[in-house]
């Protein structure tokens, strides 16, 4: 019973790739465009084989991390700032609001001339990226922080530091969450993006090559990981929000 | 050298004149009650004496020195404890806030949670969260809190205003208890006649809306009862009940004069 109900979501996709399978292989039979998923399955295969699955793999979530580390850490810290003070607000308003639409990829050729190809100009993509939700989104949160805690930490002598790290943030720890998992799945999307259109490394990457080099069941085992990899970093951002909120007292 | 004065403060909100300039003396050791209607300026007054809202005009001091911002040897117990504790926290965790703010060393901490729960009778149940207690006992972590910071002066903002009658009145007699036993000054805010006779050594009555001629300040009577005092017999001693009865009439009389 359990099992069967375990399997029901899967139905609806297996059924979907029997169908494409059944249709490339009767009614297509040869394509340059498309394969059928058990080719990409074995290209899959082959992929895990010869490393290369791995290494591009780590190259693309190890740069969409730090990338999101660092658009992170500041988007907070600004936010916080932004937040409690009303005067750094105003005064930011414009700046933000400026730089804010800019889109991440057309930062591509600018980071490309500071930082070359590798690593450090997909990070410095990433983190920009990211900054403008994190930013946003916390200033947002911080400022709808119950005003009468702000008052315990004022009788209570708390420094600035202290009320920042001890009150606020865990106030609006639900909203940084979301926060965050919005920006997780931006991170994955740039730093996939800078390696389909500048980078020469990465899942992104080995993408293109297999697209260029006519072979469409490796380029869908590419996309197909890529779906796979999103899923499971959204489903770590997932259950490490439900660790800390039990953490904080939530009811479980 | 009295302990907190109030000298002419006077305090307007939104271009509206909340408090108009009133003056009194607080001595160490006296628990003074502060009531009146809603909308007299009470809380605003307490606000002011504990540095959270600047007076308009005149100022309070503190053993001479002026109030400007809050300190930690003025503690304020908020009506709202579901508001002013951190739901995160745990009673211990909450409690250790007041300790973290003063940088007590953290080899101390545990004692002195420890010794603050078990006076407001909360010892067995530090390890729970805010959530999972009733009103009554979160308000007892609030007055915990305030404990550990070891003030001289405890602001009490309508603290048992949300309670039931008896939770009320056990809380009235522990808090008594407590003052007494620690050697706290008390400004008590409360909108309770027979709260603000029970517990004070002094009433002092607000009326809403000053005008010329109307000062905030309407009575201020002293509470010769002797402490410590019991829900029964000092509710039937001749002193309150002749008090009771006064600042009732005031009241009415205030009613129909504003009319």
């Amino acid at each position: 019973m359990r099992l069967t109900r375990w399997l029901r979501p899967w139905w609806f996709p297996i059924a979907l790739l029997a169908l494409f399978e059944a249709y490339l292989r009767v009614v297509v039979q040869q394509s340059d465009a498309l394969a059928p998923p058990s080719a990409a399955l074995r290209a899959f295969i082959g992929l895990i084989g010869d490393g290369s699955l791995l290494r591009a793999t780590a190259f693309t979530l190890g740069s969409a991390a730090l990338g999101l580390l660092i658009g992170t850490a500041l988007g907070v810290a600004f936010g916080v700032w932004f937040g409690l003070s009303g005067r750094a607000a105003r005064l930011s308003l414009v700046s933000v609001e400026m730089l804010r639409p800019v889109p991440a990829v057309a930062l591509i050729p600018l980071a490309m001339l500071v930082f070359g190809f590798g690593l450090r100009m997909e990070i410095a993509v990433v983190a920009f990226a990211t900054f403008w939700p994190m930013l946003l989104l916390t200033q947002g949160a911080v400022t709808q922080v119950d005003a009468r805690l702000l008052e315990v930490s004022r009788v209570l002598g708390l420094s600035a530091w202290q009320r920042s790290v001890k009150i606020v943030l865990p106030a609006c720890v639900a909203r940084l969450f979301v926060a965050l998992r919005l920006s997780v799945a931006i991170a994955l999307v740039v730093a996939v993006t800078v390696e389909i259109a500048a980078n020469p490394n990465g899942m992104g990457y080995a993408m293109m090559i297999a697209q260029q080099s006519l072979d469409p069941a490796q380029m869908l085992a590419w996309l197909g990981w890529i779906g796979v990899v999103g899923y499971a970093v959204n489903a770590l951002a997932l259950g490490l929000q439900r660790v800390v909120a039990r953490r904080m007292g939530a009811a479980s | 050298m009295s302990l907190l004065s109030f000298d002419r403060v006077a305090i307007h909100l939104g271009g509206r004149e909340i408090l108009s300039p009133t003056s009194f003396e607080v001595g160490r050791g006296e628990f003074v009650c502060i009531v009146g209607p809603s909308g007299c300026g009470k809380t605003t007054l307490l606000r002011a004496a504990s540095g959270l809202v600047t007076a308009s005009a005149g100022e309070v001091r503190r053993h001479g020195v002026r109030v400007t911002q809050p300190s930690r040897e003025v503690a304020f117990v908020f009506q709202d404890y579901g508001r002013a504790l951190l739901p995160w926290r745990t009673v211990r965790g909450n409690v250790a806030l007041a300790l973290e703010a003063a940088g007590a060393p953290k080899a101390q901490q545990a004692a002195r949670i420890d010794s603050v729960l078990a006076k407001v009778g909360l010892a067995a149940h530090a390890d729970k969260f805010p959530a999972q207690l009733s009103g009554g006992m979160q308000q007892r972590v609030q007055i915990a809190r305030c404990l550990a910071q070891q003030p001289e002066l405890l602001m009490m903002d309508e603290p048992f205003g949300a309670l039931d009658a008896l939770t009320r009145q056990n809380l009235q007699d522990e808090v008594a208890r407590l003052v007494r036993d620690e050697g706290l000054t008390v400004l008590f805010v409360t909108h309770d006649l027979e709260e603000a006779i029970y517990l004070g050594d002094r009433v002092i009555m607000l009326q809403a809306n000053p005008a010329p001629g109307r000062p905030s300040l309407a009575r201020m009577l002293p509470v010769g009862i002797a402490h410590p005092r019991d829900q029964l017999t000092t509710k039937e001693h001749p002193e309150f009940l002749t008090l009771r009865r006064d600042l009732y009439r005031y009241i009415e009389h205030g009613h129909h004069a504003a009319h």
